[in-house]
Order: C-alpha cells, then sequence, then structure tokens
C-alpha cells in the first residue's frame, strides 16, 4: 500500500528523534505489559480463573511492524518436530478432553499470513464446530493477534460462542507446514492479501509458486479449497495462472464464489481487505478446489 | 605435493577409479594405475566465483561468505555404467560424458546442461532416461541423457521444490513404481511420486538438523539410510512411513573429532559442543554379513557396523588411518573400500579389504595408487592450499533472529 503524504515537517531534529524515541519506549512497554498478561494465561490454561483477564482489545498501533518478512532465512521459529508432537491443548483448551489426553478436533482451516486475525475473527463464529489457525511470521503481529484472541475469549466467556476454536501461531508456512498438519487434514486454506515481491528475482518468495501448491495440495483434503484473495492484478494473475497450471487444482465458478460465505467473509473482514474497500481499490478473488490423485499415485 | 580428490568412484566390476580434482575429471585402470579417461573443465579451478563483496550496512564490514571454487561438486555413473554424470560449481552446469572404453580418451561429454541455481545433487531415474538434479535453492530438475541440444536455462522448469536449501535427491523404485526422495536443509525427508513428482507421499520425520544424505541399496530398496548434522543416522521404511532404527554415532566417533569440529568463531561458547556431520554413507553386502559404512566429515575413520535382519544394527569395526577421508566408494566385487585422503604424502588413497569378518588395509594397490597420483594435474606447496574439502557442516542452521 503506498503511504500517503506526509505533512510538511516543523520540528527540528532533534525533537523529532526523542519523541520517536519516547514512541517506542511507550510501544515496548505495552507490549511488555500485555507479554506478562498472556503468559500468565497461557500457563494457567484458559478455562481456570486468573489474576489477569484482559478484556480490552489490544491497540495495533502499538505493534506495527514492517509488512516484509524473509521466507528463506532462518528465523527462530518454534514448529514441532512432526506432527505427532504438535501440541494443541493449549491453543484449543475447550477441545481437549483431558481425560482421554487427546484433541476431540483437529485444526482444519488455516489462514496462511494471517495478519492482524480480522479473517479468523470471523471464521470462528461461522464454523463454530472446526478449529481455526492463522498463521503468521511477524512476531509482533503475531502477539497481537494472540492478545486479540485472549481479550475476545474473556469478553465473550459467559456467551454461547467462546471464540474458543480459532488461534494463532507463528510459523513460516512455505517451510514447516508439513510439521503441523497432517496428509489431508485441512478442508480450507486462505491466502488473503499476500506480499506481491513484485521484483522478478523475488519471485519464488511469493506464497503461490507452482511447487510450492504441491504442499498445499498435500496437506489439504480431496474436494478442500483454496482461496486467494489480492488487490495486485498482476499477483492475482500470478496467482491463476500457477494455480491453473498444477494438476491438483480446478477453478472454481464464479457463481460457486457467489454463493459461498467464506467468499464474502474474505472480501469484508480482513484488515487488508478493508484498507482497500476505504481507499476505494479493487479486489480479486480467485477459489480453487483439490482434485483427486492420479490412480497411479500414492 | 599434489591437492586431495574430492571425489573418487570405483565402478561395479572393481576395474576402473573415476575420481575429481577440483576442476578435473579423471579416469584410471585400477590395476595398473594407468590413466583412461580425462576432461578438463576450461574455466579455471582457482578463479572464485560467487563470492560475496558486499559491504554490511549495519556495521559497515564486509560480508564474509564462503568461496565457491570453479569445483566439480558431484559425480555419480549411470546404473549401466554407460554414462558418467556430474555438476560443476563454476557455471552452475550439469555435465553428460559418455563413457567408452575402446577410444583413446573414454570420457566424451555430450552434454552440458546450464542450471540457474548451483546444482549440488544427482540421480538417475530408471532406465537411465534422466538425470534429476537438485538446487541450493530447493528445485530438482529433470534433464534427459540424450545427445540433444541443452535447454536455455530460464526454459527448465522444476519438478518439485522445497522452500530450502536441497542436499541430497534419490529416485528409486518401490513394487513397479517410481519415487524421488529429497533432503533439505530444515530437517526434512520428502517422498514424491515420480515422474508425478507434484503428488507428495509423504515426509520422514526424525532429523533435528539439516539432512545431507541419503542411500538406498541395490540390496534393499525399501530401506532408506539417512544423515546429516544430528548425532545419529536414521533406518526407515520408507515407504510405510516407518522409523526402524536410530544409530548414534558419537561416543563411536567422539576421539575422532578435533577442533575443526567446533562451530565458526562468532557462534563459538563454552559449551559448543564438537559438531558430526555425515559425509557420506554407504553399505556393502558380503556372503554372510550386511555392513553399513559411515563417513562423519573431516575425520580419519570410517565407521562399520553390521545391519541384522530385523533392522537392528550394531557397531562392528572403526577402520583408522593417519588423515581424514574425503570420500569413499564401495568395489562390491573385490569387497573393498577405496577412499580419498587428505594427506601430503604422494599416495591419496587408501584401499581396505575385507578378509575374515574384518576390513584392513590392502597394500596392493599402492603402486597403482602412486601413479594415479602422480597424474594429478594439481602440484600445491602445502596443506594450507588444499581447496574446500569440506563443506557439509556450514548447512548447519544458526539463526540469529
Amino acid at each position: 500500500m503506498p503511504k500517503p503524504p506526509q505533512p510538511p515537517c516543523t520540528k527540528d531534529k532533534e525533537t523529532q528523534l526523542r519523541e520517536q524515541q519516547e514512541a517506542e519506549i511507550k510501544r515496548r512497554a505495552y507490549r511488555e505489559n500485555k507479554q506478562n498478561a498472556r503468559k500468565k494465561v497461557k500457563h494457567a490454561r484458559f478455562e481456570e480463573p486468573t489474576d489477569v483477564s484482559p478484556v480490552d482489545l489490544p491497540r495495533k498501533r502499538f505493534y506495527r511492524q514492517r509488512a516484509h518478512s524473509n521466507p528463506f532465512s532462518d528465523h527462530r521459529l518454534d514448529y514441532p518436530n512432526s506432527p505427532d508432537t504438535m501440541d494443541w491443548s493449549k491453543m484449543y483448551p475447550n477441545f481437549y478432553d483431558s481425560e482421554l489426553g487427546k484433541m476431540t478436533s483437529k485444526v482444519e482451516i488455516a489462514d496462511i499470513g494471517c495478519g492482524y486475525g480480522g479473517l479468523l475473527t470471523q471464521l470462528g463464529p461461522s464454523f463454530p464446530e472446526s478449529l481455526v489457525l492463522g498463521m503468521e511470521i511477524r512476531v509482533q503481529v503475531t502477539q497481537y493477534v494472540e492478545d486479540r484472541i485472549i481479550a475476545l475469549r474473556n469478553k465473550h466467556a459467559q456467551d454461547d460462542y467462546k471464540y474458543d476454536n480459532i488461534s494463532v501461531i507463528r510459523g513460516n508456512a512455505m517451510k514447516f507446514l508439513p510439521n503441523f498438519f497432517y496428509k489431508s487434514q485441512l478442508s480450507k486454506m486462505f491466502f488473503c492479501f499476500p506480499d506481491p515481491h513484485f521484483k522478478q528475482r523475488k519471485h519464488k518468495a511469493r506464497i503461490i509458486t507452482n511447487t510450492l501448491l504441491s504442499e498445499y495440495a498435500y496437506v489439504l483434503k480431496e474436494g478442500g479449497v483454496i482461496y486467494t484473495i489480492t488487490d495486485v492484478e498482476d499477483l492475482h494473475n500470478w496467482m491463476v495462472q500457477h494455480l491453473d497450471e498444477h494438476p491438483l487444482f480446478e477453478r472454481l465458478s464464479k457463481e460457486w464464489e457467489d454463493q459461498d460465505k467464506c467468499v464474502e467473509i474474505m472480501y469484508n473482514s480482513t484488515e487488508e481487505g478493508q484498507k482497500v474497500t476505504r481507499n476505494k481499490g479493487s479486489k480479486w478473488v480467485a477459489c480453487y478446489r483439490r482434485l483427486p490423485n492420479p490412480e497411479e499415485c500414492v | 605435493m599434489k591437492h586431495p580428490y574430492q571425489i573418487v568412484i570405483v565402478n561395479k566390476a572393481g576395474t576402473h577409479l573415476f575420481t575429481s580434482v577440483k576442476n578435473t575429471v579423471q579416469v584410471f585402470e585400477l590395476a595398473s594405475g594407468k590413466k583412461v579417461g580425462e576432461w578438463i573443465d576450461d574455466i579455471s579451478p582457482d578463479q572464485v566465483t560467487h563470492q560475496n563483496t558486499q559491504i554490511s550496512k549495519k556495521k559497515g564490514e564486509p560480508i564474509m561468505s564462503q568461496p565457491i571454487y570453479n569445483h566439480i561438486r558431484s559425480l555419480l555413473l549411470t546404473g549401466n555404467e554407460e554414462y558418467l554424470v556430474g555438476t560443476t560449481d563454476s557455471d552452475k552446469s550439469t555435465i553428460i560424458f559418455h563413457v567408452d572404453f575402446t577410444g583413446e580418451n573414454c570420457l566424451t561429454l555430450s552434454k552440458r546442461q546450464v542450471l540457474a541455481k548451483r546444482p549440488c545433487s544427482i540421480s538417475f531415474d530408471a532406465g537411465n532416461e534422466n538425470v534429476v538434479v537438485a538446487d541450493k535453492f530447493g528445485d530438482v530438475y529433470s534433464i534427459p541423457i540424450d545427445t540433444n541440444e541443452p535447454v536455455p536455462e530460464k526454459e527448465l522448469a522444476p519438478i518439485l521444490g522445497h522452500v530450502s536449501m536441497l542436499s541430497d535427491v534419490l529416485v528409486t523404485s518401490y513394487k513397479g513404481k517410481q519415487f524421488i526422495i529429497t533432503g533439505d536443509r530444515d530437517e526434512h525427508i520428502r517422498i514424491s511420486n515420480y515422474p508425478k513428482s507434484y503428488v507428495i507421499k509423504n515426509f520422514l520425520f526424525g532429523h533435528r538438523e539439516f539432512v545431507s544424505d541419503l542411500y538406498v541399496s541395490e540390496h534393499d530398496p525399501s530401506v532408506l539410510i539417512s544423515g546429516g548434522g544430528d548425532d545419529f543416522i536414521c533406518l526407515w521404511h520408507w515407504f510405510d512411513n516407518e522409523l526402524l532404527t536410530k544409530v548414534e554415532l558419537r561416543d563411536l566417533v567422539e576421539e575422532y573429532l578435533h577442533d575443526g569440529h567446533l562451530p565458526p568463531a562468532r557462534f563459538l561458547t563454552e559449551d559448543s559442543k564438537k559438531e558430526i556431520s555425515i559425509a557420506k554413507i554407504s553399505t556393502l553386502k558380503t556372503d554372510d554379513s550386511y555392513f553399513l559404512i559411515v563417513l562423519v566429515e573431516n575425520t580419519r575413520c570410517l565407521l562399520v557396523f553390521e545391519i541384522n535382519d530385523d533392522f537392528t544394527v550394531t557397531h562392528n569395526q572403526t577402520i583408522t588411518i593417519d588423515n581424514s577421508i574425503v570420500d569413499f566408494s564401495i568395489d562390491e566385487s573385490n569387497k573393498r573400500i577405496i577412499a580419498s585422503v587428505d594427506t601430503e604424502s604422494s599416495q591419496l588413497f587408501e584401499a581396505f579389504k575385507y578378509e575374515q569378518g574384518k576390513f584392513s588395509i590392502d597394500s596392493s594397490l599402492e603402486q597403482s595408487f602412486k601413479s594415479v597420483t602422480d597424474a594429478n594435474p594439481f602440484d600445491v606447496e602445502s596443506k594450507s592450499d588444499f581447496q574446500q574439502l569440506y563443506y557439509i557442516n556450514s548447512m548447519r542452521k544458526r539463526s540469529e533472529h
């Protein structure tokens, strides 16, 4: 997104610098405070009463982070050694059967690059029986979504719908998706307003490529759907071209898109999508169904 | 003094030695040491390409990256031994030679296919129709072994890819179907169908560090042996997604590790352990035993294990010499191991013969090895001129952010 024009600068440099530093200290203090609250909640399990029960939604401006992250670099990431060793119980405590010692449900819907979590908070109530997971590579943005979910759960603790089926994890989906999900585990994957990586030599960093689509096909069940939306026409064409070329995906029709409730949610609910609407930009949608494997393949 | 060989291969019959030193491929008769084939890459071996010369924006210091020399990185004979295929660092190409011992020079370059990124490992599909090449950018390409003109590199499309550096690739068959197995720097081993490699069969999870070597024996293609930056290697029934055995190596190899196995200075801490990286895994079958042979990078020993019928693995012997072993190859016909050695002496190879239940130094090839070394075109002043013999451990992840 291009930045709006800045007002002409009237302050001298020193004042500016001092103000920036003060603002950063304030942001850091805010995040530290939230982090302590988050830690207590995480350790205490959600359903037990805790002395800290944040109900105020976190404020986004304290968590801002530049919009790009290099998917090829070795971030210090926490990821399970395999899907067998992934502990989902802390993330979805209401879907954990402590007597049997296992989850009653598996993650079925994944929002890859979930940003500030706008889609998650809409998908959650629309699919209350399914577990929905957001994956985001930027640390602070992930923390924002965690705080947002904690606040929503506290706020709606007494309601019918408790936001207990949505969660978020910091991760690099381009590298480690198979560490989280079993073969054919997912029924829906969302790619909303992904980083366009305009430069030619950066195209491999795009979230939709021929080779990565094979990995998405691996975690998606037959009949599962990939949802894409972007405000960059070039990127839309790129995603369509690569999905069209991939033998395991088939594009869904305009009519299908019109009747699908997820398309509607995706179009209107994400922060990025709302920003595009405010700026009167265009949004391009493409959805694809996972086809069965060729007969001779296993 | 001569520069050590980075690659050594013995053919199945145990009659010929295929070697590579720097940018040169040489072929010898094993018994006599007579040179029967040679190919020299016309790009100078000491010319360093791809060295990073950028200056760090933050610190103002130059960013140090490992220099890439114009060496031959991998070399492999097709199953029928009609072709020898290698990869070069210089122009990032796959080189395909026709092998014919009736001519004066047994090597004829039949194709040089340039790739977009540096290739690192090769394998062949059934029937030896295509070379499957993995590159450092995570992509795998299939290149026909024919005499057609190479394709412009921009027109090559990968048959599969990881978002990670690839370290090894294998095409193998199971019950009449072909599969492609790839290993990467992010601990993954992926199994895909072949040639429809967009259909992933499964992943094998067990490694905690990078994977560097994948090995499937002709004797039992259902078993995959994998190793990398861990203290152990894994045996798998790869088709059934089953880990059979983890073979712990640290206790066996600890005494052969040295300061060269410590992390680079800027990552060194008081409790840094010496790091194990697997350079090569192979097997040798004798009438009564099935041996697993493992080389840990930059050590002067070969670890020999016996693979039992129930896939348990027992340590059998540690073969040791005075200098680090760079590479080795199995001469199955003569029940021999031939190793390339990192030494200043005039004999750059060592042979170990299997007799009465043990491997021991076989001195019968000494004269032959001396002639081979004499034909080595690279004279060096001292050991410090040896270039890039050990690079596998540099794959280890040391994340800073």
